[in-house]
């Protein structure tokens, strides 16, 4: 693996507040404003996209409406008398690279692309003569992430948006294609706003991923006009479920920010809910003692050996993954719970009358439920358990999302798969709030302690693999499991927190966390900043006393 | 194999009768009888001339029953309660009556910052089953005010019809059991707007929380407006836009005394005073001085407390902010004094020389000369542990107020010395531990006070551990924390609520439930209630938490462990 981590910078900027860092820049010292008539150009661009029109008009309105002042001591007042003597930037133009011809395609189509042929790089030139600035790039998802990364450059003062480090050049593109957040929908529900909301927030750092787990144990909010029984009776309530309606609206607002939606819906554990609308294919719904059929409760999971519940799965997830224009579905995989089928009668009688004992059975649900993706064009999701559980015949084109540990990473590589690293050990946001089962007051978080920023900052994404296995590695994501978390807490979690992940997998690991000329605080508290500014609740790293004084909170001042 | 539906129907089955109130009142007999809300529900008043914000409150508590719409939290949310609609009676007025003569009648903002042994919050509530009126009678408007938060907490919505399903409900002398109940917020670290607090203190009310401790400066940012003293915010807060004018507080104080709520303001002296350096750099200590050696957390700073004039100084800042308060106590702080800082201190030290004291001996004389101001002032003052255990400050008035936090253990020591507590252990009900390391370039770095404390974990705390019966009296009671390096108004409601309801039922409830079995044992028919007024807070716009899936709040007890 490449780790591109080029920072071509002649002074030390503390202000400045790029995230993901750009894997190429350099700024300068003086100071630009934007003109009140600033305008973003596209004429040189035939036929813009809609998506890029709208994009436009966002960034132009987030420059309006940031009002960010610099996080520095005096909010950026010193910077008044050189204000005062400043160019103007009076307009940006956008321009694709020469290699580009007719019609040029949208950000949603781009971003949906597949994953290892998606063109995310783009440079970005802000003279300090006031003369325009640039953006340009090979796609039309490249202009979008320049555009990203211009709403970043400025800071509010009086009214006067302006940036102190003129010239800036920056030349750009990921490391890793794969840069996600995942959101449980299923233990809590969350209301289709909330999803926008965090799509935006997603989208400031250039991610590329929506994993939406969708169904769970607890509830199906997801209505399939095929099988209607599902939310009808699986959903907390009738208002509480996303329609076809919900789930067009949501895929088109990720496409159109360069976010791809991988759906999950997660089989054959992960489904007692399902029992609510078909109990046949079910077994144990409820059974009690929980613990000892599940993970948390209810308990309740598919029967895969049985033909039917194979076929119904299949079904269901044929119906659901046509309507999502993504290449790439989740059918899960993880937790199965073995004691569950042992005293459920209808799998002992499959599992006898077919011979097959209940990892062959798997395999052959596995394999059908996969067919009929493959079918359909789709590349199939699953997580580490399907490879390092059970012996099965999966598409080597799966692709496996690591969960369990860090550590495991490895041995999915060692099987050829490409990963997605999704460590809890890192990545799982939900870790450090304590127990949640009741009646259980010394229970603590399961996968103990809280994972900071920092923490997660820390990740190789390509530890103990070889070269070769490094190649495998098709980014990361920070997760959501939403036990103890519902729109209350989704923003203040999730935010900035996801953030870390999203800058590991853009400029590459081993980043700049001990780094003097770019530390990551300021540039986090920053995007945290920004983010609240855009009506994102990110919550405060540290006293806003340290966020004001880059470097002086740290355990090295 | 048990059936999914059988295992929700044995759930219920086990439902106790009353799920909604929180705190648990400790005298309880209620039914299991639909009773409905009239359209024309009023709440009356039997006495003349009642205080304006009892009446406030009536208006309130009317306000809230209408706009709770609150579905029960069972499958359903309460279809299956709409059968006995019908033949149900309707409730049409409640009534407020005060036991004693209607002309002793005070404000609840008075009653509320009463000395603490003589306030008065017991009330008794009758709602029967017949339609005929409810009653809420108490000794004071405080009291009444107590009754109608748990009135409030009996009504639910199903299809626009307002109904309990608690009927009849008799609650006899309900009254706490202990007298300090409270939650601490620092609005140094990080700053909260006006709004946020009063949102906080709503929340607080409903709970029966009775004391806002208002850590309002620390080393960080100085957010309070001092009139003689303006310089201090205009060098310490964040902003002008980022601190309390002297409008400002008494709003907040005026606020949560309609409310039942006591203020007492906390400015911590003499450590966690590094801001004061912004504007009287010669009072601080080892002001910006590197942090690890000299302070617990950045940035580095101490009142220079062995000098006279400093002294003086702190206690002229604090008695003119006390001096506007109504509460009858005040902190002074006075946890984790760096002695490193001070030892460094060349100007401490040539003091110290001079005067021939010891550190801790100067501090004494310090305390005698803030605590006097505000002895002067009528004031109780209140202090964290060290000032007792670890300082061996002898001039501490007998009657100081002693918050105990760095370990729930501690609390024997410090009534062995024979002052009154009040429980504020790290151990239980810090609600900042958990959210990992906040310093940066420290990625391994976890919280000081790992792991996050469950409201479970919270409510397990026995205030009376190790405590003598003779010292019982000694116990004043409570409160749940937040120190704010982590948070701010995005994840204050989150953080907070319905977390630090947990010690609310612990001060107020004691030890033992209405029906007499122990409440900690019982833990398992705690959750469902607490669902309960989560839920209610949400619906009043406070964003507390999810404590667990949906599916387990709609099924009591079916996810305990």
């Amino acid at each position: 693996m490449t780790r591109i981590f080029l920072v071509v910078a002649t002074v030390i900027s503390a202000a400045y507040a790029l995230w993901p860092l750009p894997t190429d820049f350099s700024t300068g010292t003086a100071a630009l404003t934007l003109a009140s008539d600033f305008h973003i150009d596209i004429s040189a661009i035939p036929n813009p996209p809609q998506d890029l029109l709208d994009a436009i008009s966002r960034t132009k309105g987030y420059l309006q409406t940031d009002q960010l002042e610099a996080l520095v001591v005096d909010r950026g007042a010193s910077y008044n008398q050189s204000l005062q003597n400043a160019s103007s930037l009076v307009s940006l133009v956008l321009s694709y690279d020469s290699g580009v011809a007719g019609e040029p395609t949208s950000i949603s189509e781009e971003a949906i692309d597949d994953i290892d042929s998606r063109v995310e790089g783009y440079t970005l030139t802000v003279p300090e003569d006031g003369s325009a600035a640039t953006i340009k790039a090979n796609s039309t998802l490249g202009l979008f992430r320049g555009l990203t990364t211009f709403g970043q450059l400025w800071y509010d003062l009086n009214n006067t948006t302006y940036t102190i480090e003129a010239p800036i050049a920056i030349t750009d593109s990921p490391v890793f294609p794969y840069r996600g957040f995942m959101l449980d929908t299923s233990r809590n529900y969350f209301p289709v706003s909330d999803i926008l909301r965090t799509l935006d927030a997603m989208s400031w750092v250039k991610m590329t991923t929506f994993h939406w787990h969708m169904v769970d144990s607890q509830s199906f909010p997801l209505e399939v006009p095929e099988f209607p029984e599902l939310s009808l009776n699986g959903a907390y309530g009738p208002s509480l479920v996303y329609s076809t309606n919900d789930v067009q609206t949501i895929v088109s607002y990720a496409n159109a920010r360069g976010i791809d939606v991988l759906p999950e819906i997660d089989t054959p554990g992960h489904t007692a809910i399902i029992a609510q609308a078909y109990p046949e294919h079910v077994a144990c719904p409820g059974a009690t003692p929980w613990a000892t059929y599940a993970n948390e409760p209810p308990a309740g999971q598919l029967r895969f050996a049985n033909a039917n519940t194979t076929n119904f799965t299949a079904s269901l997830i044929s119906s659901v993954s046509a309507r999502f224009p993504g290449k790439y579905f989740s059918t899960g995989g993880d937790e199965l719970n073995t004691e569950c089928y042992a005293i459920d009668e209808s799998t002992q009688a499959d599992l006898n009358t077919t011979g097959k004992t209940l990892e062959q059975a798997l395999d052959t649900f596995t394999q059908t439920v996969q067919s009929v993706l493959e079918d359909s064009g789709k590349t199939p999701v699953v997580w580490e358990e399907m490879v390092l559980d059970f012996n099965l015949t999966l598409s080597n084109n799966t692709i496996v999302m690591v969960w369990i540990s860090s550590a495991d990473a490895a041995a999915v590589a060692d099987k050829g798969f490409r990963l997605v690293q999704a460590p809890s050990d890192y990545f799982y946001l939900d870790c450090g709030a304590g127990g949640w089962v009741g009646a259980n007051p010394s229970g603590n978080s399961w996968c103990d302690p809280f994972k900071t920023w920092q923490y997660a900052y820390s990740f190789d994404p390509v530890a103990n693999l070889t070269d070769a296995q490094a190649k495998l590695v098709i980014g990361g994501e920070h997760l959501l499991w939403t036990e103890q978390s519902h729109a209350s807490n989704l923003d203040s979690i999730v935010w900035p927190r996801a953030a870390a992940s999203a800058e590991l997998f853009w400029s590459g690991p081993g980043g700049n966390i001990k780094n003097s000329v770019f530390p990551d605080v300021p540039r986090l508290h920053d995007v945290a900043f920004r983010m609240t500014q855009r009506g994102v609740g990110a919550i405060a790293l540290q006293p806003l006393w340290c966020a004001l004084r880059p470097g002086v909170c740290d355990l090295t001042a | 194999m048990p059936l999914f539906i059988t295992a929700i129907v044995l759930a219920l089955s086990a439902i106790p009768c009353c799920l909604s109130i929180w705190p648990i009142p400790r005298s309880l007999d209620s039914g299991n009888q639909i009773l409905k809300l009239s359209g024309s529900f009023d709440i009356s008043i039997n006495f003349t001339n009642p205080p304006q914000d009892l009446l406030d409150a009536v208006t309130r508590t009317k306000y809230s029953i209408q706009t709770d719409q609150l579905g029960r939290l069972t499958v359903g949310r309460g279809s299956s309660d709409s059968t006995a609609f019908g033949s149900a009676k309707t409730l049409r007025t409640l009534m407020l009556a005060l036991e004693q003569s209607a002309s002793t009648a005070q404000p609840i903002a008075t009653e509320a910052v009463v000395a603490l042994d003589a306030r008065d919050e017991g009330y008794s509530l009758s709602v029967p089953l017949d339609g005929s009126a409810g009653v809420v009678s108490a000794n004071t408007t405080l009291g009444l005010l107590r009754g109608l938060s748990t009135f409030e907490q009996l009504w639910y919505t199903y299809d626009g019809t307002i109904y309990t399903n608690y009927a009849p409900l008799t609650i006899v002398n309900d009254s706490p059991a202990y007298a300090y109940r409270g939650f601490m917020l620092d609005t140094a670290r990080n700053f909260f707007s006006v709004s946020d607090i009063k949102r906080t203190l709503d929340a607080m009310y409903l709970v029966k929380i009775n004391t806002f401790h208002w850590h309002i400066t620390d080393s960080q940012s100085w957010p309070i407006q001092v009139v003689q003293f303006p310089e201090l915010a205009q060098a310490g807060a964040y902003s002008t836009n980022q601190s309390y004018t002297p409008n400002d507080i008494q709003d907040v104080v005026t606020y949560a005394g309609e409310r039942g709520i006591d203020v007492l303001v906390e400015i911590d002296t003499p450590g966690h005073t590094a801001i004061i350096g912004a504007s009287h750099p010669e009072y601080v200590a080892c002001y910006l001085s590197d942090w690890i050696t000299f302070a617990g957390e950045p940035p580095a700073g101490q009142l220079r407390l062995a000098d006279a004039s400093v002294a003086n100084f702190t206690a002229a800042v604090l008695a003119a902010v006390a001096e506007t308060l109504p509460s009858t106590m005040f902190s002074t702080g006075g946890d984790e004094l760096d002695t490193a800082c001070y030892a460094a201190d060349g100007p401490t030290q040539m003091m110290l020389n001079e005067s021939g004291r010891t550190l801790f001996e100067a501090l004494d004389i310090f305390t005698s000369t803030t605590h006097g101001a505000l002895h002067a002032l009528g004031k109780t003052a209140v202090v964290w542990e060290e000032m007792v255990l670890e300082y061996n400050t002898t001039t501490l008035r007998n009657d100081t107020i002693v918050m105990v936090w760095i370990s729930s253990d501690d609390a024997a020591a410090v009534v062995q010395k024979g002052y009154r507590i009040v429980h504020a252990p790290s151990n239980y009900f810090y609600l900042d531990c958990g959210a990992g390391e906040w310093i940066g370039n420290d990625p391994t770095g976890n919280s000081w006070c790992d792991p996050f404390k469950t409201w479970q974990e919270s409510y397990t705390f026995n205030p009376l551990a190790n405590i003598s019966s003779a010292q019982v009296s000694l116990v004043l009671g409570g409160e749940q924390l937040l120190w704010t390096e982590q948070s701010g108004p995005e994840n204050l409601d989150s953080i907070v609520w319905p977390r630090a309801a947990s010690s609310a039922e612990i001060f107020w409830t004691g030890d033992t439930l209405p029906d007499g079995f122990d409440r900690v044992g019982n833990i398992s028919e705690a959750l469902p209630r607490l669902h309960d007024v989560r839920y209610r807070m949400v619906q009043r716009g406070i964003k507390a938490i999810r404590l667990q899936p949906e599916w387990c709040a709609l099924r009591p007890q079916v996810c305990d462990g």
